[in-house]
């Protein structure tokens, strides 16, 4: 059970530290030489922060970073834990750490960043913190408790953008108008103005409510992105421009997900911001590997199979649309499940588009619905028009992975809610681990993944 | 909509946008659903001058489905913790009380069809509670979870062809009867009183039981009379 579990990022370091010295964090955070940065908002935190800390390691810093999403108090203390020498001694010159959105005014309190970076704001699974409004409320505040601390935002979302203040204290980053390499549709989550509440009117959107806005009647508009990406290609991997102030350059991305240009801007401005050089940003995130089911990518005789985590409308719709730009066949295993953590309401997955899926059909040869609300999941398929012979439901993981993976697609991708993301993950590794072995053996290895 | 697609019947959908000029009495089927805080403000202010359309269309039969805050908005008003009346549009003889917590979870439901009773199953998320008059009925019997007030039992409410309801999950797909229902009443309010020909529901029937069967074994509540 326990080696199933694997890594899963362990807070009990954070926990313990915490209780013995309650101003651990502040005490801990001394000890950091050059500077603090947060990264928050709904979708995105992982795979930025732990950008932010390839690039900072690029430029030869050692960095403290609370790399597997443990994004509440205990998770960032079990970061500062980790990187503790003997003596609790920490030699790090930058600490980077993704804050859950709810958990920010506690933790900025304790350790006050020096940059805070805010991704986006989507609606999440309503049932936790309540609506959109309050959490962007929340993050608001904290800010405002925060006059030292430099904002890192994106210029695409109003909802960010309107966190803003001042030129000397905010840095942009956005898209330019570009191409979009698929497109779902999507409603978008703000369609009013965060400041006078009338509706925005939009020249581009990306996705979501993210693109070039502009309220007709206060006048609230996209802010120009002082660091800007342009010209986005490729599929499996990405290509783009970054253009900033002080120069342009060409960035490349080894994961798909289009979503994933915009973490790379939001770690490439962290950069910007602390003055780093051009190269560290470049090959920092050159040689970036996604976290745990952050489009990680494993191979399956050959092919690849790809495990994404879920767990909101937007980035459900942006996996999909990154599997859209796969070619080939595929096999689909999707497992819902409505633990606290994933979110008990599990309506918001018919707020997502899989009616893309059933326009274009022809790649895939099978949806398997597994956890514990495969029904679900099959049921919103057939809605969505999938062909009802495609979809299975088979509510455990082991039994749903081996058969996704039974399947004869050229390529296959495993969406996972949060608390089936890492048993699915070590029974992925087990299965490919396992190859081509006999039959035999099969009930026993099943059993010790139970 | 799906269901009526899926048996070649035609189906139009018209969103109804603010201040949009709309005769309800020409539609077959209304639906009011609830959204945040804002968005539900912006939709009461709409509604009220709407008001005498959407109550001669009720009168008329046409079917409403009300989820959540559009179910709040029928009934006399609702009650804030400040004690404050916010009024509604007085359309069904109900009110609402704001609650001291949010009654959050899934809910199992035993209706009463025109077939026998169903099963329905979805999920709540609301602190008003709401309360029934004498000139509506509810919607079901509450198994598990906690309905219209977490205290009386019941759950949704029903008046003519208006259907009210706190589940959502969404409610109509994997309460196939119930969907069946509301389209049934829709055609023959238009002399179309032709049965709908069956789908197949395996998919719904699977959703709807497995759900009820969990819901019900972690019971919350017990039924209006303490029994099960
Ligand atoms: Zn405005």
């Amino acid at each position: 059970m326990s080696r199933v579990r694997g890594t899963r990022g362990s807070t009990l370091p954070g926990r313990v530290a915490l209780k013995i010295c309650p101003r651990f964090l502040r005490l801990a955070v001394r000890q950091v030489r050059r500077g603090v940065v947060m990264v928050t908002g709904t979708n995105g935190k992982t795979t930025t922060n732990n950008m932010v800390a390839g690039v900072l390691e690029s430029a030869g810093y050692r960095v403290i970073a609370n790399r597997e999403g443990a994004n509440l108090v205990w998770g960032v203390a079990a970061a500062f834990v980790a990187g503790a020498g003997a003596f609790g001694r920490i030699k790090a010159d930058f600490a980077t750490l993704e804050v859950d959105e709810a958990s920010l005014p506690v933790v900025a309190s304790h350790l006050a960043p020096d940059l805070l970076v805010v991704t986006n704001f989507f609606r999440d699974q309503l049932d936790r913190y309540g609506e959109l409004d309050r959490t962007v409320e929340l993050v608001q505040r904290a800010i405002g408790k925060l006059p030292l601390t430099r904002l890192v935002l994106n210029a695409d979302d109003p909802l960010v953008a309107q966190l803003g203040k001042g030129e000397n204290k905010t840095l942009f980053f956005g898209l330019a108008q570009t191409v979009r390499l698929t497109a779902t549709v999507q409603t978008r989550e703000a369609r009013f103005c965060p400041a006078c509440g009338r509706e925005l009117s939009y020249a581009f959107y990306h996705y979501s409510q993210l693109g070039d806005y502009r309220c007709l009647t206060c006048g609230f508009a996209r802010p120009g992105a002082a660091v800007e990406g342009q010209a986005v290609r490729g599929g499996d991997r990405l290509e783009f421009t970054v253009r900033w102030p002080a120069g342009q350059t060409s960035v490349s991305l080894d994961l798909p997900g289009y979503y994933n240009v915009y973490n790379a801007l939001a770690a490439f401005s962290v950069g910007v911001a602390l003055g780093l050089p051009e190269k560290a940003m470049v090959e920092g995130l050159a040689r970036f590997a996604p976290a745990i089911g952050r489009m990680e990518r494993f191979s399956h005789r050959g092919r690849p199979v790809y495990l994404n985590l879920v767990k909101n409308p937007t980035g459900f719709n942006e996996s999909l649309a990154a599997m859209l730009t796969g070619s080939g066949t595929k096999d689909v295993f999707m497992a819902i499940n409505d633990n606290d953590a994933d979110g008990r309401d599990i309506s918001w997955l018919w707020d997502v588009d899989f009616e893309a899926l059933a326009r274009d059909p022809a790649p895939y040869l099978s949806f398997t619905c597994a956890g514990i609300r495969a029904q679900d999941m099959a049921l919103r398929l057939k809605y969505a028009g999938v062909p009802v012979e495609l979809i299975r439901v088979i509510p455990g993981l082991v039994e749903g992975i081996e058969g996704a993976l039974a399947g004869r697609g050229a390529l296959v991708y495993l969406f996972s809610t949060y608390t089936a993301l890492w048993r699915s993950q070590a029974i992925l590794k087990e299965v490919l681990a396992r190859g081509e072995e006999p039959a035999t053996g099969l009930a026993e290895r099943r059993r010790a993944l139970r | 909509m799906q269901r009526l697609k899926w048996r070649h019947l035609p189906v139009e959908v018209a969103e109804v946008a603010l201040g949009q000029d709309a005769d309800f009495e020409e539609f077959d089927v209304l639906f009011l659903g609830g959204g945040s805080d804002r968005e539900q403000d912006i939709m009461a202010a709409d509604l009220k001058s709407r008001r005498d359309g959407l109550g001669r269309a009720i009168e008329a039969g046409v079917v409403v489905l009300a989820i959540c805050g559009g179910y709040q908005m029928l009934g006399h008003f609702y009650r804030t913790a400040g004690g404050r009346e916010i009024p509604g549009l007085s359309l069904l003889d109900l009110h609402t009380v704001a609650g001291p917590r949010r009654m959050i979870g899934n809910v199992a439901l035993e209706l009463e069809l025109p077939g026998g009773v169903a099963w329905a199953v979805g999920f709540e998320n609301h602190s008003g509670r709401t309360f029934l008059g004498r000139g509506v009925r509810p919607l079901g019997r509450v198994v598990a979870g906690n309905g219209n007030n977490g205290s009386d039992g019941w759950e949704g409410a029903r008046y003519r062809n208006v259907f009210c309801s706190y589940l959502h999950g969404p409610l109509l797909p994997k309460n196939p009867l119930l969907a069946d229902h509301l389209l049934q009443l829709a055609l023959a309010r238009r002399g179309e009183g032709q049965t709908l020909s069956p789908l197949d529901d395996g998919l719904e029937n699977l959703a709807n039981r497995v759900m009820y069967e969990r819901v019900t074994r972690a019971g919350t509540r017990k039924g209006p009379s303490g029994r099960r």
